[in-house]
């Protein structure tokens, strides 16, 4: 076990925080498309989806992203990457105000790469990204939108995020590595 | 051991023994259902003008002590019970609660059938009422006669600004009514925290370089105070986070074009369940409201419900749409009652975080 630094709470408030200033920023969620990265992005987006539905009595549409296929770090050569997007889903973004969701705000690779991947879904009207944990370090020009925590980390130490859905838990731990 | 009368504006009359002050008071009559906690209900500042009726059946077993008070100046006009007890067992309570409202010159009467009473209060509505010593003809015009202020807010708010120091976020607190457990409340979190008067204008906020505001509880009618106050929330809301609450959270929302009546039935207790509009999660808390704001009047342009009672459907909570501003008309840190939405002081300290990035 690492040390936590936001419990089960913390992230609930996290969440529903993010999902209000998207409201804020969007002016309502009319023509709001929330997009989850795979593997743990994809649950903080539906559950942001979820709460943004209670509040306005809204369907909010969401999609799930595999950007194995533009990830600057792993080597293509070996076997077929997996497509984007699920050939069962059929959310378009095109014209869309996407809201781009990640666990974890770090270099800033995993980010470049879903951009590329929703440019080939199509062309949003806006992009704006909301990631549960910032811990620096980036290595690309790009800042999230909306952050549930920013946690001030050394390259040396993991960050661990456990969501419900497949974790049994919420939390966010630093290991020591 | 006095023989004492509660009498109340429709001719009613209630014998009782009398304890505490024998002072003779008018007052609006509420009742009180939480089961505990009678010193912060008797010491709160929204009970201004009010003879409180406890249904909890027993008060006064716990003492009063130094760490449960909500204020130093109590205003309460009264309290009632069905019995109330001079021994204490608590380690804390070195102090009686017949002293207690000696000291403080408030009157008791024990001995009253408090189901009665709160029947009788629920059925025909809020009503003044006086502690007098006989019930003749001449305590009812007394009563009938006697004129409640509407100018509590100015009677109980502090007359110059405090500080309550620490070391973290640059907190101002507008004192309605303070209740003391928000100021314990944001201590916790090291706010560093400067309580001003209700009537402070938006610029002497802004002057001191606030990093969040909040809308204290507070006695009365909201729609007793200027138009001023509500001018004040309007500026400072688009500057940084506010958190209102009680008395609070009504002017957040006329500030806001939404609108406030005055309930039939006053509701002063911790047992109505109030659903978290976002989660759908169920929580309790202390609730001390004779206003609620008016659901069909808050504009879809501008706010968003955020949290509903289940009993009586009354809104309890509300937030800004373009700003990260949000109020709640309960009172979130258990003093008295369940803490099951304390942190909401987190949640505001989050949106001011947020903002400062």
């Amino acid at each position: 076990m690492g040390k936590v630094v936001v419990d089960q709470m913390a992230m609930q408030r996290a969440l529903t925080r993010i999902t209000y200033e998207i409201i804020e920023k969007n002016k309502g969620i009319d023509n709001l498309v929330i997009v989850g990265i795979k593997t743990r992005g994809v649950y903080l987006a539906k559950r942001i989806a979820n709460r943004l539905e209670k509040l306005e009595q809204k369907h909010v549409d969401v999609a799930e992203i595999d950007i194995t296929k533009y990830r600057d770090d792993v080597d293509h050569s070996q076997q077929e990457d997996p497509k984007v997007l699920d050939n069962s889903v059929k959310v378009s973004v095109a014209g869309k105000n996407v809201i781009l969701v990640d666990d974890v705000l770090y270099t800033g690779r995993t980010i470049k790469a879903a951009f590329s991947a929703i440019s080939e879904l199509g062309r949003p009207n806006n992009i704006r990204l909301a990631v549960l944990v910032d811990r620096g370090h980036r290595e690309l020009p790009i800042r999230a939108d909306f952050v549930g925590k920013n946690i001030p980390t050394s390259r040396k130490e993991k960050v661990r995020v456990s969501v419900a859905e497949i974790d049994d838990y919420d939390s966010v731990e630093i290991m020591d590595d | 051991m006095t023989t004492r009368y509660l009498i109340l504006e429709d001719g009613a009359s209630y014998k009782g023994v009398g304890f505490g002050s024998e002072a003779t008071t008018t007052g609006e009559v509420i009742i009180n259902s939480n089961m505990l906690g009678y010193q912060e209900v008797i010491t709160n500042q929204i009970y201004h003008n009010q003879i409180i009726v406890f249904t909890q059946p027993s008060i006064g077993n716990t003492g009063i002590n130094h760490k449960s008070f909500e204020s130093i100046v109590t205003n309460a006009k009264g309290v009632i019970a069905k019995e109330y007890s001079n021994i204490s067992t608590n380690r804390l309570g070195n102090l009686s609660i017949d002293k207690f409202l000696k000291q403080n010159n408030i009157p008791g009467i024990a001995g009253i059938d408090t189901r009665e009473l709160a029947r009788h209060i629920r059925i025909k509505g809020s009503m003044k009422g006086s502690i007098v010593d006989i019930d003749d003809e001449h305590a009812y015009d007394q009563l009938n006669a006697s004129v409640l202020t509407n100018q509590q807010v100015d009677q109980v708010s502090t007359k110059a600004p405090f500080p309550n120091p620490g070391d973290g976020y640059n907190i101002i607190l507008i004192d309605f009514g303070l209740k003391y457990s928000i100021l314990r409340q944001l201590s916790e979190r090291h706010c560093n925290v400067t309580v001003m008067p209700w009537n402070t204008s938006s610029k002497e906020i802004m002057d001191l370089d606030p990093d969040g505001i909040v809308l204290s509880t507070g006695p009365g009618s909201p729609l007793n105070l200027p138009e001023s106050v509500l001018e004040m929330i309007r500026t400072v809301q688009k500057n940084v986070p506010i958190f209102g609450m009680g008395l609070g959270h009504e002017l957040f929302a006329l500030a806001n074009g939404a609108k406030i009546y005055q309930m039939d039935i006053e509701h002063h207790g911790s047992n109505h369940p109030i659903k978290q509009i976002i989660t759908n999660k169920i929580i309790y808390a202390s609730q001390s409201q004779g206003y609620a704001v008016d659901p069909k009047s808050i504009s879809h342009d501008n706010l968003i419900v955020t949290y509903v009672d289940l009993i009586n459907k009354t809104v309890q909570g509300i937030r800004h749409r373009d700003y990260p501003s949000f109020s709640i008309q309960f009172s979130p840190d258990g003093g008295p009652g369940p803490i099951d939405s304390v942190d909401l002081y987190d949640e505001f300290l989050e949106n001011v975080s947020s903002q400062r990035r």
